[in-house]
Formats: C-alpha cells, structure tokens, sequence
C-alpha cells in the first residue's frame, strides 16, 4: 500500500487537492470550482482523486490551508492547519529553492511574499478591495465573450497595448467600453488590460517591497500568458511560473504534511467523501454580541462549532 | 440638579481607554454616581453604526453606541471636548467635535456635560480651568473639588503603574518570540472592536509588547530621531512606540493596528512603516473594520507569527 500525503486548499473561488508520495513527487493534483459549496467541492475533490489513485492508498498525514481550512480540517481531519502564506513559500521554495519573490493571484486575493535563504522576510496581501485578482478577469473575459482559457493567448498577440485605468475595476471597465468603442482590436485592449492589472498589483500590494529575481509568478492568474508577458516586461526580468502553479497551496501544505510526519494521520478515511455533512448556523443570545455561531454536522452529529467569542459553543463541540 | 444625586453616564469607548480611571474617581469623590456602559458588544456597535454620519471611523461610530446605551440610563452624559492632553500637541478633529455630533444623533438628548480640555499652551493651568469648569457644571466648587482632583490624580497613576508592568506574556511556548503591538488604546484594549489582536497573538505563542508598557519618557526619547514633533497626540505615542520597539533586539517584529478611515493613522501608519523597513524590522499593517469576518485577520496573524518564527529558527 502506498503511502500518500494529502494538501487540501480550500479557496475562495477553487478548491484544490495534491496528493504526494514519500519522495515529495506529486502523485495527483484536483482542481475544482468552489462555487460557494466548500464541503461539496472537498468531497467532490477528494473522490476524483481516490478514483484516479485508486482506493489501495494509506493517507500518511493531511495539511489544510486556504481561507476555508478550518472547515477541511474538521471534515478531512486534517495534521496541520496553515494559512496561504506559509503554504506557499514552502511550495515556491521547494520547487525553485533559490526563489526571492513570490507573486501569487488567487480568486480573489493577490499576495507578495519575499523571501531571504529561503526563508519568509515580508510579505503583503491586498486589503479589503478585490479589483486586480482572477475574479476580475474572469468577469471581463465573460463580458467579451472570449473563454478565459483563451484571454492570455490572444492579448500575446497584440501589437500596440492600450492603456487603461489600473486602480479600480469600475473603473478599468468603463476605460476598456470606451477603448473599445473607439475601435480598438481586442487584443490590444486585452494587453492594455494585463499590463493594469500588473501595475496596480505593484502599485498596492508590491508597494516598497524589494522585488528580487528569482521571481515565481503563481496562483490560477499565473495560466493568463498575457499576464505573465506583463509581470516580465514591467519587472525586466522573466517571471518563472512553476509546473503545478494553480495548486500551489495545496501542494505547500502537502509539503508541511509530510514534513510533520505525524505517527498516526488524523485522517478520517476515505469513505468520507461518501458521508453526510452539512452546515447550519444559528445566533447565539447568550449576551448582547449576538455571534453568529456555524456548526459542522455528521448525519445528526455536531462535529465542530465555531464563530463564537467566548467559546462557549466551540469548547462544548470539541470533536 | 441642585441637591440631587447626579446619575452621570461614561461612555466605555475612544478616550476612556486612557482616562476612564482618571474621571471615575473624581466623580465618584464628588458623591455622584457614574455609570460606565459595558465593553462594546454587537448590539452597541451596531446602534453606533446606525447613529453616526458615514464618513466617521469605526471607533467614533462605537463611541455612538456607548452614548446611546447610557441615554436613557443617566442624567447627563460626560463628553469632554478633548482638544489638547499635553503641550502643543492635539487629539484629533472628530473627537474634539464629539458633544455636537452626539446632541444631533441623540433623540431624546440627556444633557451632555461637554467642557473643553484644552492643555496645549499651559498643562498645569489648563487642566485646573478644564476641572474647574466640569465641577462647575455638577454645581461644585472649592475645596471640594480640589481633593476630588488629587483623589483622582492618584488613581489614574496607579493605573498608569498597572498597564505598564501588565504584559501579555505567554507561557505556553518554550522559546516565544515577542511582538509589539502598536495603535490607539481604544483599539488594543476594546476586545470586540479592535478584534482582541493582542490575545490572539498571545495565543499563537508569542509574548506581547505595548505602547502602555513604556513610560511617556522612553516614548518622547525614541521620537527624538523625527525631524520634528509629531501634530497628534496619539501619533506621537505610536511613533514613539514603534521607534522603542524598532530599536530593541529583543523584540522580533510589530503590528500596527489601525481603524480604516482613520486620518491622523493614515500618515503616521506610512511613516512608522518606512522608518520600521529602514532598519528592517518585519512590520504588520491590520486595517479593521466593521466586517467580523476574521479569516482575513487570522491569516495574516498566522502568517506574521509564522514568517517570525522561522526567521528566528533560521
């Protein structure tokens, strides 16, 4: 039987799962829509998996990481729980160990980090504002008409880039109708368009950091080509974009997982994908804090509760 | 009111944080009976953010809350017009405006005892006129008032005393690393506003440094580097803070916490930032607002605590 070390990332947008073998190879990776369903999407992630490794697979240690990792935690049962950043620098490093510079675009967060001998030295993420992530692209591709899949492949293409308004997405759509009303082709305008999304990225979230090479360029941003033409040229040097780049934060905690090595997996089995799980919430009126208490149940089982202050529901559901 | 015993209402928000001790004790020597509301929870917050006009900051908009709790519980409401604590520095413009703004808000209105504190040209004089005028309005005067203002002095250097020995000093970790947090005292101690940052950290297992450790000395001589002295008062205290911890090699790393639309912060946040990465210093900037959700929060905590950790380690 062979050993396996799983990496769940539970985003905004993407739900991703690597499995490992011993060696740190990378055995399988998912990537699946989130859609707004974590606990759907981790089961679905997780029986797409099982069924491409098959079923013969001891599950050695699972890391959790991604703004829904608590919930993967308690679900998958998880050895390590950590946050995105730590995740990915262990994987950007690990893949390209001498890496200074990690620019990663999620869903909807954008992040530096900068590391020194490998290790985390600074690090910054984008504030409450949205604008300049995947989910931008994504709704401006729809507009246009053009498959995602197709949006970097055809701003390479451009001869003269358009420029367009960077700092706000209301306002880099207005700019792009008007750009486009006036007749120019479309790849000029999906140039113009990746070459904001970049200078805003520095503008705000690279803001005084000291950008070395070598620079990985990751996240599900990093499939966009245009955006990656436009990391090169702005930053002077050629932006590296890893094998396993969309899933980069599985693979780190993955990586965290294994390293752990934890004697017996908390793992909860295979067969729980094939488990009733749901999700209910109700507001405590225990004092005047009205928190907003969400519980994980089994069938009729209370796995795990959380979302209060005082702990008064989530010591009580202990698991 | 002559003759009767006030009922006087104390909102547990902004300047509280750092002269509620001061103030109690001096009513309470005067006879009266202060009512001080309770920590800021969801129902306060969310009747604060209801009251206020838009454009003012979360704690602003929570001192809202407090005052709307006590209307109808009190018989007056204290709401000094703080303009200056200390020499030729300021609180900032929308505290200062706090008595008006309230009288417009609240409906029914108690009535706002609202005397301007102002000690930025002689701190001795201008504190005895300030008192003087705050007694005045309770219908007190002479002696009286004088022992109540000594009672209360002593009081409130207790406290002083009390914050500055109190640290957040974690037991559970063999080799802690130790941050210092900096920002504006209603923030760090107002546990469901300022989001409880420094327990969360003390939880992560690190020891926890503040602002109120140091004396008012240590922070004017670390602000001496600055090219001139900071207009706020709350900014020097930050600044100074964070040029204190900057210096020392026993702590690893800050976090400035800062209320979003805070204008005094939005400068001294950027200037203890580049002052913090001139000597390299890992510095974190948390912008709360009103979402509760703390993923985002957590995250970067963790990652902070953990990007600490293994540069030590390293």
């Amino acid at each position: 039987m062979a050993t396996v070390y799983l990496g769940i990332d539970v985003g905004s947008v993407s739900t991703n799962v690597v499995a490992l073998d011993k060696q740190g190879e990378v055995l399988h990776s998912v990537y699946i829509r989130t859609h707004g369903q974590p606990i759907k999407a981790l089961q679905d992630g997780l029986r797409q998996l099982i069924s491409d490794l098959g079923k013969n697979i001891k599950v050695g240690g699972v890391g959790t990481t991604g703004s829904g990792r608590t919930l993967a935690a308690v679900l998958a049962g998880a050895d390590v729980v950590k946050n995105e950043i730590t995740a990915h620098a262990v994987a950007s490093s690990y893949l390209v160990p001498e890496v200074q510079t990690v620019i990663e675009i999620g869903g909807q967060d954008s992040k530096i980090i900068i590391l020194r001998n490998g290790v985390v030295t600074d690090f910054a993420m984008n504030t409450v504002c949205a604008a300049g992530t995947g989910s931008f692209l994504d709704q401006q591709a729809a507009r246009l008409g053009i498959p995602i899949e197709e949006f970097g492949a055809k701003a390479l293409n451009a001869k003269n880039a358009v420029r367009i308004a960077g700092r706000c997405a209301v306002f880099a759509e207005s700019d792009m109708i008007h750009k486009q009303q006036q007749g120019h082709p479309l790849e000029d305008i999906l140039a113009g368009l990746c070459e904001a999304l970049v200078r805003n990225y520095l503008n705000n979230v690279g803001k005084g950091k000291e950008i070395l090479a070598p620079i990985v360029f990751q996240g599900g941003v990093a499939a966009n080509d245009g955006m990656r033409q436009a990391f090169s040229k702005n930053l002077g040097v050629d932006v590296i974009v890893p094998k396993y780049y969309g899933v980069m934060g599985a693979f780190g905690s993955a990586l965290l997982a294994k390293e752990m090595y934890p004697k017996v997996s908390a793992f909860r089995g295979i067969d729980l994908t094939e488990r009733e799980f749901s999700t209910g919430g109700f507001e405590c009126s225990g004092c005047a804090n009205h928190c907003e208490i969400v519980e994980l149940k089994e069938g009729k089982k209370v796995l795990a509760r959380w979302g209060d202050r005082c702990g008064k529901w989530s010591n009580a559901a202990a698991v | 009111m002559e003759g009767k015993k006030w009922r006087l209402g104390v909102p547990r928000a902004l300047f509280y944080y750092y002269y509620g001790s001061w103030w109690k004790a001096f009513f309470e020597d005067l006879g009266l009976e202060v009512l001080v509301s309770p920590p800021t929870s969801k129902e306060i917050l969310d009747m604060g953010v209801s009251l206020a006009v838009v454009e003012a900051c979360l704690p602003v908009k929570v001192y809202y809350g407090h005052a709307a709790w006590l209307s109808e519980r009190v018989d007056a409401l204290f709401v000094p017009r703080l303009v200056s604590v200390e020499r030729k520095s300021f609180i900032c413009p929308k505290l200062m405006g706090l008595p008006d703004m309230l009288r417009t808000a609240l409906k029914p209105c108690p009535k706002i005892i609202d005397s301007t504190i102002n000690l930025s040209r002689n701190p001795q004089k201008g504190l005895e006129t300030a008192v003087r005028s705050v007694a005045r309005t309770l219908g007190f005067s002479g002696s009286k008032v004088l022992k109540a203002k000594e009672k209360a002095e002593k009081c409130y250097k207790a406290w002083l005393a009390k914050q500055r020995e109190d640290k957040l000093t974690a037991g559970t970790t063999e080799n802690p690393i130790n941050i210092g947090i900096v920002g504006h005292g209603y923030l760090l101690y107002d546990r469901y506003l300022g989001m409880d940052i420094p327990h969360k950290v003390q939880k992560l297992g690190s020891r926890v440094y503040l602002p109120e450790n140091l004396t008012d000395d240590e922070v004017e001589e670390a602000c001496r580097v600055l090219p001139k002295r900071l207009y706020w008062t709350l900014g020097q205290k930050t600044m100074g803070a964070v040029l204190n911890f900057m210096e020392r090699d026993d702590i690893d790393g800050i976090i400035h916490l800062t209320a979003f639309g805070c204008g005094p912060d939005s400068m001294v946040g950027e200037l203890a930032e580049r002052y913090a990465r001139r000597c390299g210093k890992p510095f974190l900037l948390l912008n709360l607002d009103e979402h509760t959700g703390e993923a985002g929060l957590n995250t970067r905590l963790e990652a902070f605590v953990d990007m600490l950790t293994r540069r030590c380690s390293a």
